[in-house]
């Protein structure tokens, strides 16, 4: 607040340029922790369990372990949705990023900001309960902005994983360290913008850094001690596979196999450096215990000379014991990949119908490609992939010197925005991106946990960029209804039982639509970027709709820092 | 500026004493005669260090030891310290306010298509908004230009190898977007 003060009272002084050092202020403060007394209640697992039958609550970043974010109250409907107004602001301390996903436990809400900070709201009137500042060492490194998507509360702890790898129990009341445990060395490119999932004691997280030469993996710690429990590495020592020459589509990658054959006799199997970072949460079948996720792109991203094989398990879902770690199954959408159309947004578990129309257990994800892939949840095969739901074209040329145009461009289709489902209408609702871009590669050797990209993804200067935000009938591929926004569209949306979606636009736009056609019904104007995932509870008998404003690093959209709750009269 | 190249370079002959230096201070002395007393470096093709990024500066100095990067002042300065002295440095070092160079903004249309090409491989997203930078990643606006510049020029012919990702990022873009990049970065 001083800082900005200063900057105001220069302002109003007519002082037309400020110093790069009060800029630098007000985007990142410097702040340091207010310790309180949140009123908040013990979250069960017996509640978590039950995540998606809570109207009250929003226990889960996806809303429960199953990641429909579908939530069950319909308070707010299409017939009064336009009565929605503000209910309250809060103002974080922090001006950078926003992807927080609100988590809402008994009237008490938990926001994260970019640098790991925490805060600890009334869920009713948006007053602050308590402010964790994370103490970031000085050294990280990670690609996409100093983002963080989340907690998870447990028990009468917040758990937090930091941009510097660090995973933290919280006192949820007070917001004091209760544990700090170091996931892996970020001098080496690891860091952390998850959310963690927390089930059964573990706390499941992965970790990012595929575009810095990583070895990805999934672990599970203990809630209680912070100690490990078990490593999954996304990328096994036999990473090469079956030379899948088609991607899950069935289109040729243009793959020279016997060249990757060459090179994979000369230097071995490149596991030990080859990416497959984990960006969002797993999901949870409590039935038969075992965990869904999807692996990100090998390392470097666009040059595929150095990294023989099919690169497993990247650009992959995969299947985990729960509380094993071990494997279960896997499927991978792109072998080889060379255009970073990886695997980020997270999975969701619904029945769906498979080839013969039987409804049986399933997973889906949305890729980067544009499509949304529909698996069998026994063992990860593919049932089926639906419409494009942004244009493709030229895949899968391979990256030149010069650069090649290949739609979609690297950021997808759907980035790491969690989709939502609505099982009731059998539609998945997913955010898109669509931006032109050439594909351009260049040839370095592993450069010690520095950015290792093996070239450029390059958006196209003057040719269009645009968005949409689409609903796919997973059952039978079909799109069944598209609205285009004017600019591509990162963050994440929420469907309701009220028969809505809530979703928000880089250019402060968020808006309530008609989940069965499309229709826009309310909108309301931010001011900064809505590049989050909404959430909604209930609190005095009153729904709420809850959202982060804070604008996007990745996509350049202005930023701000408010995190903004909606209600009706 | 061959005067301040003396002057940077007598400073240098302070490396033997830098050996037995055990505060703060006196590891730094050594770092004025080049990058300034005030903070302005003493020749514009040396960078600010006042009020840059820890990480950043500390990776330098690692990578100068390493010989990851190369320079024949800067490698056997840091070839000094050990990894704790490094850290140290870097956190005084950014704990001093950045300087103002005095650099002008950039014409509009030059900022225009500066941001443009910086939107189109994606710089803000790890140099952050207004290229404040973070962590191991350095602050650019308010660089001297002739640094940025020469820099620039560096990463394309990969004689600043150090950074594969950045010489990629710079190769992927021509080189009358990256003048404009370098102006408008000078003039934040």
């Amino acid at each position: 607040m001083y800082v900005k003060g200063i900057a105001a009272f220069a302002a109003a002084l007519g002082v037309g340029l400020l110093s790069g050092a009060a800029i630098a202020q007000e985007v990142k403060q410097e702040k340091q922790s207010v310790l309180g007394n949140a009123n908040v209640s013990p979250v069960t697992q017996e509640q978590l369990n039950a995540a998606d039958k809570s109207t009250r609550d929003f226990l889960l970043t996806n809303g429960n372990y199953a990641q429909t974010r579908f939530y069950p109250g319909k308070q707010i409907s299409r017939d009064n949705v336009k009565n929605l107004h503000v209910a309250w602001i809060f103002q974080t301390d922090v001006k950078e990023s926003l992807e927080t996903s609100p988590i809402v436990v008994d009237g008490v809400m938990f926001v994260t900001t970019s640098f790991s900070h925490v805060y600890a709201l009334d869920a009713k009137t948006g007053q602050q309960l308590w402010h964790y500042a994370h103490k970031m060492g000085p050294i990280t490194v990670y690609c996409c902005g100093p983002n963080n998507r989340g907690v998870q509360v447990l028990g009468d702890r917040v758990y937090l994983a930091t941009l510097d790898s660090k995973l933290m129990a919280l006192n949820a009341k007070t917001g004091e360290v209760v544990w700090t445990t170091n996931i892996a060395d970020p001098e080496l490119g690891y860091s952390e913008t998850m959310a963690p999932t927390v089930v059964k004691d573990k706390v499941l997280i992965g970790t990012n850094g595929g575009e810095y030469g990583i070895r990805g993996f999934v672990r599970a710690y203990d809630a209680k001690t912070g100690k490990q429990l078990w490593n999954f590495h996304t990328i096994p020592e036999n990473s090469v596979g079956v030379w899948a020459t088609k991607d899950a589509t069935g289109r040729d990658m243009h793959r020279n196999i016997q060249a990757e054959k060459d090179m994979l006799a000369k230097i071995g199997d490149p596991y030990a450096k080859l990416g497959g970072g984990v960006w969002q949460n797993p999901s949870v079948d409590l039935a038969t215990n075992r965990i869904y996720f999807v692996v990100g792109n090998p390392s470097p991203d666009l040059d595929g000379s150095n990294r023989p094989g099919d690169n497993l398990y990247t650009n992959s879902l995969v299947s985990l014991d729960l509380d094993t770690g071990k494997y279960v199954c896997h499927f991978q959408y792109i072998a080889h990949d060379v255009w970073d159309l990886d695997a980020v947004s997270p999975t969701v578990l619904v029945n769906v119908k498979d080839k013969s129309g039987k409804t049986i257990p399933g997973v889906i994800h949305a890729g980067k490609t544009g499509h949304i892939y529909v698996h069998d949840r026994k063992d990860c095969s593919l049932i089926r992939f639906s419409e494009a739901m942004v244009p493709q074209e030229n895949m899968w040329v391979l990256p030149t010197k010069e650069g090649a145009r290949m739609l979609p461009g690297a950021n997808g289709g759907v980035e790491w925005s969690p989709i939502a489902t609505d099982p009731g209408q059998e539609l998945a609702y997913a955010i898109n991106l669509h931006q032109p871009m050439t594909y351009h590669v260049e040839s370095s050797a592993y450069p010690n946990g520095k950015l290792w990209l093996g070239g450029a993804f390059k958006v196209i200067p003057g040719e269009k960029q645009a968005g949409n935000i689409t609903a796919v009938n997973y059952n039978n591929g079909k799109i069944k209804w598209q609205v285009n926004t004017p600019e591509p569209m990162i963050g994440g949306i929420l469907a309701t039982a009220g028969g809505l979606v809530f979703t928000g636009e880089g250019n402060g736009k968020f808006a309530a639509y008609n989940s069965s056609n499309g229709k826009e019904l309310w909108s309301f104007r931010a001011g900064a970027g809505v590049n989050a995932p909404p959430s909604s509870y209930m609190v005095g008998g009153k729904q709420y709709i809850v959202v982060g404003a804070g604008g996007n690093t990745q996509l350049d959209y202005k930023r701000g820092n408010n995190i903004i709750a909606f209600t009706l009269d | 500026m061959f005067s301040r190249w003396m002057i940077c370079g007598v400073a240098l002959l302070l490396m033997a004493a830098q050996a037995r230096a055990e505060t703060i201070e006196e590891k730094v002395q050594v770092c004025a005669g080049c990058h300034g007393e005030s903070g302005k470096p003493v020749d514009k093709t040396i960078p600010t260090i006042w009020g840059q990024q820890a990480g950043y500066l500390y990776i330098q100095l690692r990578d100068f030891k390493r010989g990851d990067r190369k320079s024949e002042i800067m490698q056997p300065i840091a070839a000094q310290f050990e990894r704790d002295d490094m850290l140290a440095i870097a956190e005084y070092f950014s704990q001093k306010p950045w300087p103002d160079l005095g650099q002008p903004r950039a014409p509009k249309d030059v900022a225009e298509k500066a941001v443009s090409a910086s939107r189109s491989v994606g710089c803000p997203a790890c140099h952050l908004d207004r290229f404040q930078g973070d962590g191991t990643v350095p602050r650019l606006a308010g660089m001297g230009r002739d640094y940025l510049a020469k820099t620039i020029a560096d990463f394309r012919t990969r004689a600043r190898g150090n950074n594969p990702g950045m010489s990629d990022l710079m190769l992927a873009t021509s080189p009358d977007d990256l003048a404009a990049l370098v102006e408008y970065l000078a003039g934040l």
